[in-house]
This record gives structure tokens, C-alpha cells and sequence, in this order.
């Protein structure tokens, strides 16, 4: 498919699959802690995955070289090897909370038992991987992701105070009934959320699934630029409903029900009902992503055949890694842990272990030998630097901020 | 201002340097299907038949003869790998050295993919739909 309806296609579904466990959790969380005084780390996020997703699309759809081969070749076998240990634990824990997600998402939509759901949910996924093709997975996921515009409307619905939203967003301070080191904590916990590593891996090796060529960046970029954005847009309007919301009556979020209150409250049984279906839609479509993530990066370090495009039977160890994976993630959900704590942490985590990934997309991005005239420009080259300043300090503190904060207790 | 001096020669073939553009590189057969990756090279005597393993003097000109893979962290707790454990892949099927570097033979003829096929053979084909081939139109 070419052409105008091809280019609308990746853009929608670009939005839809932006927002993931991560993004629906943290974002609730912080708005009705801290109301918006938080949403210019959720921009600066943003930025950031648009500025690392485009360069990793640019290098493989160049080099044909997805991100965890890249990483194999220019750290050699210990430091890689140490780097996808780390990447694989946060990428594992991140499908741990998308199935805990889409079980808490199909319990609020049926009423059944949460740890029932999670084995179906992984089941779903499998066999999902197991036979869909690429494509048609990523746009039924982030076509029907859309419907999480609901968040936007509900925020519209209620009607708030627009001026004091703004206040708080263009002049953002610590809320006096907030400490400092767990605004920090959070503003951490926010960049994780939004640049989640998986992200990386699995739109390098996306571009490779799809057979992205020379010809193909300027869709890529489109998607990522338009698309990403409008993504940020509906994170902040769930920071927002929490904000007008639960802000005031002092509730914290710790399930999944008070996430989607605001939305019941202003549109009523039938909004929720379509946000339900974009969060069981947005938690699937990540945990397809993160599953393969983890199957991508273990098969890219080791040399493995692998990809979707694949028969199952000619990626047979690349299917392996991504049952393991899930049966894990099950494994650590139906021990009783809360998805919605799993989630919190992980993306801290996922802020810790950042810098692993973006270092080694910045350095092949200018390597002549891999990119040929697409080496990175000044003025990519210039954000991708600040963003790994940022990347590193965010992940030094990471750590700290959460033995201090008691985990933003 | 010209110096005078003539330009260096060209060098016949091309200069690769072993541990930027062989180590740790994707290796693809003829086909482009991944064989595995090159966690080692064995070297040996220009000339000398590589099935021998003989101490080289030290002024001999060495080759590479072929590409190893096997266990990578074998090295971590103290030794060498064993090199029994690796797999060879002779450098005379090597093609190109690119990003990758390709074979110009199927991965199915080496021994670094027995673990892939024998789970394809022996587990993915018997499950139902292990042999779907997902691009195809249904």
C-alpha cells in the first residue's frame, strides 16, 4: 500500500500504539499527585523517542542492521553481553506489566478475576505471534489504541479550569504538599515511561520486518514526528483527568479502576467503554512489542534467525526466547505481585537502563561505514548528545531517588 | 604546492581489519538467512593445511582460515573457550564483508545451525502452523 492512505495509516497507528502500561500508569499517577506541574517532562519524552526512533529506523532501514547486532558489534561479546542481560530483565519486567495490564484491563471489562485473565492474555499474545502477520498486528493494535482519545475528551467534558492547567504546565513547580525528591523520582519515573528502551529495539527491527529501504525514511519519519507527538498529546490528557479529578478529592492511584474514573465521571458508561477497549488494545499491542523485544535482542546478540516475517519454524530459537519470556511474565503475575506496582517500577528501571541503549544508536547513526550519506546531521547530532547528558544523570539518580523516596511513597 | 612525492599505490584487494569488520559481525548465507555470529576467527600459516594445528613461528604470515562460533563468555571465569566447542565455518566460503558478512553457501551445511534445526525439525514443524508462512495471503 502507497500512497496518502498508507502515510494516514502509519500516522494513526503510531498514535495508537504510543501509549502503553507505562504511559497510562505513571501519567494517572503523577496527575493526581502533582497535577500537570510534570507534563514538560512528558514533552521532553516525547522529543526524545522521536529524535532515537528516527535514528534507529534511519540505521536500519540504511544498513539493514537492527539495533541489538549493532550493540553486539561495537561493545564486543562482554560488554553487549552485560548490556542485553540488563536490556532483556527491563524489557521482561515492561511484558510482566503490559499482561498484568491487559488482565486489570479485561477484569474492569468483565468482572473477572484479574488472575484469571493473565494466562488467556499471554495466550492471546502467543498465538497472536505465533500467526499474525507484522503489519496487520501493529495496525489493528494502534488503530483501536485510538480509542484512548477518549481521555482527551472526558478531560474536555469536565470542563476545567483551562487557565490554571496551562499555569500549571508552563510554570511548573513542586506542589507544597509534595516533597522535591519525589517530584525528581517521578519526573524520572515520566522520561522511563515515555522512552521506554523496548521502544528502540523493537522499531529497529520493525524496520527490518517491513523491508524499509533508503526510500521508505520519509514515511518513517512522518510517522514518528506527527505521530509520536499526538501520542504525548493523550499521555498529558490522562495526567490531565487525574488532575481535575482526583487531584482534589486526594485519591492516589493504585488500580486501574481510578485511572478510567474521570472518564466515567464525565462521558458516562459508554466513554468508558471505549476506553476500556484502547486500554485492553494499547496493553496488548505493547506486550506484542515487548515479547518481541526480548525474542529480537537475544537473537540479534546471539546471530540467530529471527523475525516475524519468518515461518515460526525458521526463527524456531527467536519463537523460544519469546514463550520463555511470556511464561515468565505469567509466571512472576499469578505469584500475586500488583501489575499496577510492577508497572511503577518498571519504568524506573527502564530509565535506569536508557543510556545502554542510546549510546550505541548515536555512535553507529555517524558511522560513514554503516550510513553512508545518511550519517547524522549537526543538528541531531546536537539533541541526541543532550539527550544522553540527560539520559545518564536520569539514570545515576534513578536509583538514589528511589531508596530516598521509598519508591515515591 | 605540489611535494613531489607520488601517491601511495593501491593495495590489491581490500584492508579489513579483523576485529572491526569480522569480530562480532551478523553472518548470512547465500540466501540472507542469519548463520550466526562471529565470536572468533582461527588463524593459521599461508599455505599450511588448516585441518593440522602446529605451533606457529613468529615471524610466520598468518591467514585467516576460518570463522568460529561457539560459546562467547566461555572466557568470563578464567581460560580459554574450548575450542572443541566451536563450530568452523572455512573462510573459503566467505563472499563479501559488508555490514554483514555473507557466505556464499546455505546455512543448513554448518554445524552452527544444528540447535535451529533440530528444534525446527524436531518441535516448530509439529506444532500446527509452524510451517505458515506469514506473508502469504490467506
Amino acid at each position: 500500500m502507497r500512497g496518502p492512505l498508507a502515510v494516514a495509516l502509519g500516522i494513526l497507528t503510531a498514535i495508537g500504539g504510543f501509549l502503553d502500561a507505562g504511559d497510562l500508569v505513571t501519567n494517572a499517577v503523577v496527575g493526581s499527585r502533582f497535577g500537570l506541574t510534570l507534563a514538560w517532562v512528558v514533552v521532553m519524552g516525547v522529543i526524545g523517542i522521536c529524535v532515537f526512533a528516527h535514528m534507529s529506523g534511519k540505521v536500519a532501514a540504511v544498513s539493514g542492521r537492527a539495533t541489538f547486532e549493532i550493540i553486539r558489534e561495537r561493545l564486543g561479546p562482554r560488554a553487549a553481553g552485560a548490556n542485553l542481560v540488563a536490556s532483556l530483565a527491563v524489557t521482561v519486567l515492561t511484558l510482566t506489566a503490559e499482561i498484568g495490564g491487559m488482565a486489570l484491563a479485561l477484569q474492569l471489562a468483565s468482572s473477572v478475576e484479574r488472575r484469571l485473565w493473565m494466562p488467556v492474555a499471554a495466550l492471546a499474545v502467543w498465538l497472536v505471534l505465533w500467526r499474525v502477520r507484522f503489519q496487520v498486528m501493529e495496525n489493528v493494535t494502534g488503530l483501536l489504541g485510538l480509542t484512548l482519545i477518549g481521555f482527551a475528551v472526558a478531560l474536555y467534558l469536565l470542563g476545567p479550569d483551562w487557565g490554571e492547567l496551562a499555569r500549571q504546565t508552563l510554570q511548573p513547580a513542586v506542589p507544597p504538599s509534595e516533597g522535591a525528591a519525589v517530584y525528581w523520582y517521578f519526573a524520572i519515573a515520566l522520561l522511563g515511561a515515555a522512552m521506554t528502551p523496548y521502544e528502540v529495539f523493537f522499531f529497529s527491527s520493525g524496520g527490518v520486518e517491513e523491508r524499509w529501504t533508503v526510500k521508505d525514511l520519509a514515511t518513517s519519519r512522518l510517522n514518528v514526528f506527527v505521530g509520536f507527538p499526538f501520542g504525548g498529546v493523550l499521555s498529558i490528557a490522562i495526567a490531565g483527568c487525574a488532575a481535575v479529578v482526583l487531584l482534589p478529592l486526594g485519591i492516589e492511584v493504585d488500580a486501574m479502576s481510578q485511572i478510567v474514573l474521570p472518564v466515567a465521571q464525565a462521558g458516562g458508561p459508554l466513554l468508558l467503554a471505549v476506553v476500556i477497549v484502547g486500554l485492553v488494545s494499547a496493553t496488548t499491542g505493547a506486550a506484542l512489542e515487548t515479547a518481541l523485544s526480548a525474542g529480537y535482542t537475544l537473537s540479534q546478540y546471539l546471530g540467530w534467525s529471527w523475525g516475524k516475517f519468518r515461518r515460526p519454524a525458521e526463527a524456531a530459537r527467536f519463537h523460544v526466547a519469546m514463550i520463555v519470556a511470556l511464561v515468565v511474565a505469567v509466571g512472576v503475575l499469578m505469584t500475586g505481585v500488583d501489575p499496577i506496582a510492577v508497572t511503577e517500577y518498571s519504568v524506573v528501571f527502564s530509565a535506569v537502563a536508557l543510556p545502554l541503549t542510546y549510546l550505541p544508536i548515536l555512535v553507529v547513526a555517524n558511522d560513514p561505514e554503516y550510513m553512508g550519506e545518511h550519517v547524522n546531521g549537526r543538528v541531531l547530532n546536537a539533541v541526541g548528545t543532550l539527550y544522553l547528558v540527560i539520559l545518564v544523570v536520569a539514570s545515576a539518580a534513578a536509583v538514589p531517588l528511589m531508596i530516598v523516596t521509598e519508591a515515591g511513597a | 604546492m605540489s611535494t613531489g612525492l607520488l601517491p601511495e599505490p593501491d593495495q590489491p584487494g581490500r584492508v579489513v581489519d579483523a576485529e572491526l569488520h569480522l569480530l562480532d559481525r551478523q553472518v548470512l548465507d547465500v540466501d540472507g538467512e542469519p548463520v550466526c555470529t562471529v565470536d572468533d576467527l582461527e588463524l593459521g600459516a599461508v599455505g599450511d593445511d588448516p585441518d593440522i594445528d602446529r605451533p606457529l613461528a613468529g615471524d610466520t604470515t598468518v591467514v585467516v582460515t576460518a570463522l568460529l562460533s561457539g560459546p562467547v563468555l566461555g572466557g568470563v571465569v578464567g581460560g580459554r573457550p574450548d575450542s572443541s566447542r566451536r563450530h568452523r565455518i572455512a573462510w573459503r566460503y566467505v563472499t563479501d564483508i559488508g555490514t554483514a558478512v555473507h557466505l556464499g553457501a546455505h546455512g543448513e551445511q554448518f554445524s552452527a545451525t544444528w540447535v535451529e534445526r533440530w528444534l525446527r525439525e524436531r518441535v516448530f514443524s509439529r506444532i500446527p502452523g509452524g510451517r505458515h508462512d506469514p506473508e502469504a495471503d490467506e
